[in-house]
């Protein structure tokens, strides 16, 4: 079956530390030589508006978020390529990278120029039809870098005539479109106590917004708005407040399931310390979704610190595994809505928010916000107070929840990967269904009580796959308005990237065994598919040039899963006649 | 989030890279490390090649373990009566100047004698361990993982024992679970099978 299945017996896996060290190496621009045709720079540098940024989703031309739109919809309006003749659909051309490593960038795409960024932030220029590069970025990565999840990144945002990237050692740089040259840069947060970025980020009105990863190493997570003039830091939303995280001593899960806690103990012990505020985590992994009318962001906060380990960590531990809504002008708090509250199995919340219209409970249409979670249920809430309308039915298999952890390991599904790990879900409002990448992979659970290590990897325990039971893959597509899943399409490999939709009534995805396929959105036919050589789990993207639309697939296999790693972003575009 | 892969190595040639990019990087880092580093060889040897059991080689070892312990030492997560008290007069900047040095200076093969049956015992129970999934190929560390390929065997062993009985605790969870599988016998073949290793 898949890349999984290994002759090594895995009796007492513990996770992989897997920081890799940054690679030092200067900053550097090239240019690319020795090919002909065309010009070797670009010509007309670009200019994006905010007006444009607004109306990303409604236009064909490029793609200007790294989720399509700041509703996070990921959903394209072109229909010149679509269910009827998709099966035409050829590479136009592959850009291959010199970093072979874990792909997860979405390219921007503005007036024919992709953007698009590897492992190590590496950022790339291209011409978005020919392939040919333009220039080519390395960041100058300082000394330490503390990461747990592969050397990734997930892309640029652009704004006017600027490129801004997050990076391994937690620096924010902002780039010169139209050449490639270093702007500013600025720190984030201070990599040696487990802070990276990996995560593309946001901006808006010259903002830029970025949360952090880190928790897997005992953060203080955050969201922070810099100035995209200068990288000046706006303001900093603590996704730990400093008081309060204890929350509500909430019994059951979103979903209305006992989380089996120790209330009185816990109790007891947050009044013996409750300091460890500080180190309780909570990253923010991946974009906010942007209300534009009521200025508010929406982001989902991701596991506390240790992952396992729960005993010194007493409380709800707000604001991990839920959903958070901002002031976007001041950075304050609006809303909150948590999933499960004391996480000690790592289901954390992590896919980014999509904003939609859907139903509510008395059937209603009202402004929404959802979130595909590693539970395995699509959440949609009131946008206004975030209020849970509704959580859909299991997308993948769920079982024992939610059995405690213990030293000798306790089996629930889903496992910790979920679910929906980081992979952004795409929405067609038409059908008003959204598309979920879902992994299966049966755990057992392992906690050991541990101290703060100081910056170290700390998952207070350990995740272990079990032995001989298969794990596979599926994308379902579920109505926003019922919570039932209209169709289902099951995979051979846990699936990990993100989902694109079309007004072609395409669903775009891929796979770790890199096959890029497009189904049917509303019934879940596979129409196409084509084999990239390396792992398909990046994030894909549409856009058009000159009338003919394209569409573009980082293949660079994956890290956390273990995919087959390359360096190639292919691009797509119906065979001319 | 995590991510629960359960076998990755970075190819040989990226870690060429790695090790290569990051030497170039710390040259004067190394420099400044050998004046500062004068009054660890009474314990750990010259050059960081420990001539007895009890105090760990350094002599290639990854800076950036050795920068941690040394933190860990200072900060009191790892507590020794002689290194907690020599940390604590060391800047970030020393650690991070005595751990490039040490990870500079070239291993030597000591003069331990393998039991070719434990070794073998050894790399079994190390197999099934899935050490080597942090460790790397052949026990050569990574970043924050050390490596223990050639160490001391004593020192090996007291490593293991004190992470079975939580007498060390600075590394996040991960030793402790790993030690409690491992009996007496399995300690005393997994040293001899790391402490031959080259």
């Amino acid at each position: 079956m898949s890349t999984f299945k290994t002759s090594r017996r895995f009796s007492m896996m513990v996770l992989a530390l897997c920081a890799l060290i940054g690679v030092a190496q200067a900053e550097e621009i090239q240019g690319q030589k020795g090919m002909s045709g065309g010009p070797n720079t670009i010509t007309k540098a670009p200019n994006v508006s905010q007006s444009q940024l607004n109306a990303a989703g409604g236009q064909k031309a490029n793609w200007l978020h790294t989720n399509g739109d700041y509703g996070q919809t990921r959903f394209y309006p072109g229909t010149q390529i679509n269910t009827g003749n998709v099966k035409k659909l050829r590479p136009e051309f592959t850009f291959q990278t010199e970093v072979r490593e874990s792909m997860e960038t979405a390219p921007i795409v503005v007036d024919g120029v992709m953007y698009m960024t590897t492992s190590y932030n590496h950022v790339y220029a291209l011409d978005a039809v020919t392939g040919r590069e333009f220039w080519h970025y390395k960041h100058k990565m300082g000394p330490i870098t503390t990461f747990c999840c592969g050397p990734n990144n997930r892309g640029v945002a652009i704004e006017g005539g600027k490129l801004f990237m997050g990076t391994l050692d937690a620096k924010l740089v902002a780039l010169d479109a139209k050449t490639g040259k270093l702007l500013w840069e600025t720190e984030i947060a201070d990599p040696e106590k487990g802070y990276s970025e990996t995560m593309a980020p946001t901006v808006i009105d010259g903002k830029v917004l970025i949360g952090t990863n880190g928790g897997e190493y005992g953060i203080r997570g955050f969201v922070k708005a810099f100035n995209a003039a200068d990288g000046k830091l706006l303001w900093t939303f603590h996704t730990i407040p400093e008081k309060g995280h204890e929350g509500v001593w909430a019994v059951n899960d979103a979903t209305g399931r006992n989380m089996h806690r120790d209330i009185a103990a816990e109790k007891a012990a947050l009044a013996r310390d409750s300091s460890f505020y500080q180190t309780l985590g909570g990253g923010v992994w991946m974009n906010p979704a942007v209300d534009t009318k009521t200025r508010t962001i929406f982001f989902v906060v991701g596991n506390p610190s240790p992952d396992l380990y729960g005993a010194e960590r007493p409380g709800d531990n707000l604001y991990t595994d839920a959903m958070v809504a901002v002031d976007l002008d001041k950075g304050t708090y609006k809303w909150h809505f948590q999933y499960i509250a004391h996480d000690v199995w790592d289901l954390d919340a992590v896919s980014p928010p999509i904003l939609l219209d859907a139903k509510d409970k008395s059937g209603k249409m009202v402004p929404a916000v959802m979130h595909g979670g590693k539970t395995g249920h699509v959440y949609v809430h009131r946008r206004d107070n975030g209020e849970l309308i509704r959580f859909s039915e299991a997308m993948i298999p769920q079982e024992n929840m939610w059995v405690l952890p213990t030293a000798q390991g306790a089996r629930m599904l889903p496992g910790a990967n979920g679910g929906v790990e980081w992979s952004p879900m795409a929405y067609h409002p038409k059908h008003r269904l959204a598309y979920a990448l879902n992994l299966h992979q049966p755990m057992t659970y392992h906690v050991e009580a541990s101290k703060y290590p100081g910056g170290k990897l700390w998952l207070g325990g350990a995740f272990k796959v079990i032995e001989g039971e298969k794990q596979w893959g599926r994308l379902a597509a579920v109505n926003v308005d019922t919570g039932k899943m209209a169709w289902k399409f099951d995979t051979e490999q846990p699936l990990i990237g993100g989902a694109l939709a079309t007004a072609g009534d395409l669903v775009f995805y891929g796979e770790g065994n890199g096959l890029f396929r497009a189904l049917h959105a509303k019934t879940g036919k596979l129409l196409w598919e084509y084999n990239c050589g390396a792992g398909a789990n990046a994030m894909p993207v549409a856009y058009s040039v000159k009338g003919r639309e394209y569409v573009a697939m980082g293949c660079g296999g994956n890290t956390q899963l273990d995919f087959k790693r390359g360096n190639s972003m292919v691009v797509f575009a119906l065979a001319k006649d | 989030m995590i991510f629960t892969f359960k076998h990755w190595f970075p190819t040989s040639a990226v870690l060429a890279l790695l090790v290569a990019m990051q030497s170039a990087a710390h040259a004067q880092d190394i420099e400044a490390g050998r004046a500062k580093a004068q009054a660890c060889a009474a314990c750990h040897g010259p050059g960081g090649n420990s001539e007895n059991g009890l105090y760990p080689t350094l002599a290639g070892q990854t800076w950036r373990y050795l920068y941690i312990q040394l933190k860990d030492f200072k900060e009191g997560r790892r507590n020794d009566p002689v290194m907690s008290a020599m940390a604590q007069p060391l800047s970030r900047q020393d650690m991070i100047d005595i751990a490039n040095y040490y990870a500079a200076q070239p291993l030597k093969p000591t003069d331990f004698k393998a039991d070719e049956t434990k070794v073998r015992l050894g790399k079994a129970k190390t197999d099934e361990t899935l050490c080597t999934m942090c460790h790397l190929e052949k026990f050569a560390g990574q970043n924050e993982t050390p490596r223990v390929a050639g160490q001391r065997f004593e020192y090996i062993v007291k490593q293991l024992k004190d992470f079975k009985a939580r007498v060390r605790t600075n590394e996040g969870g991960s030793m402790i679970p790993v030690a409690r599988t491992l009996s007496e016998a399995d300690i005393e073949n997994v040293a001899h099978y790391i402490a031959s290793l080259r």
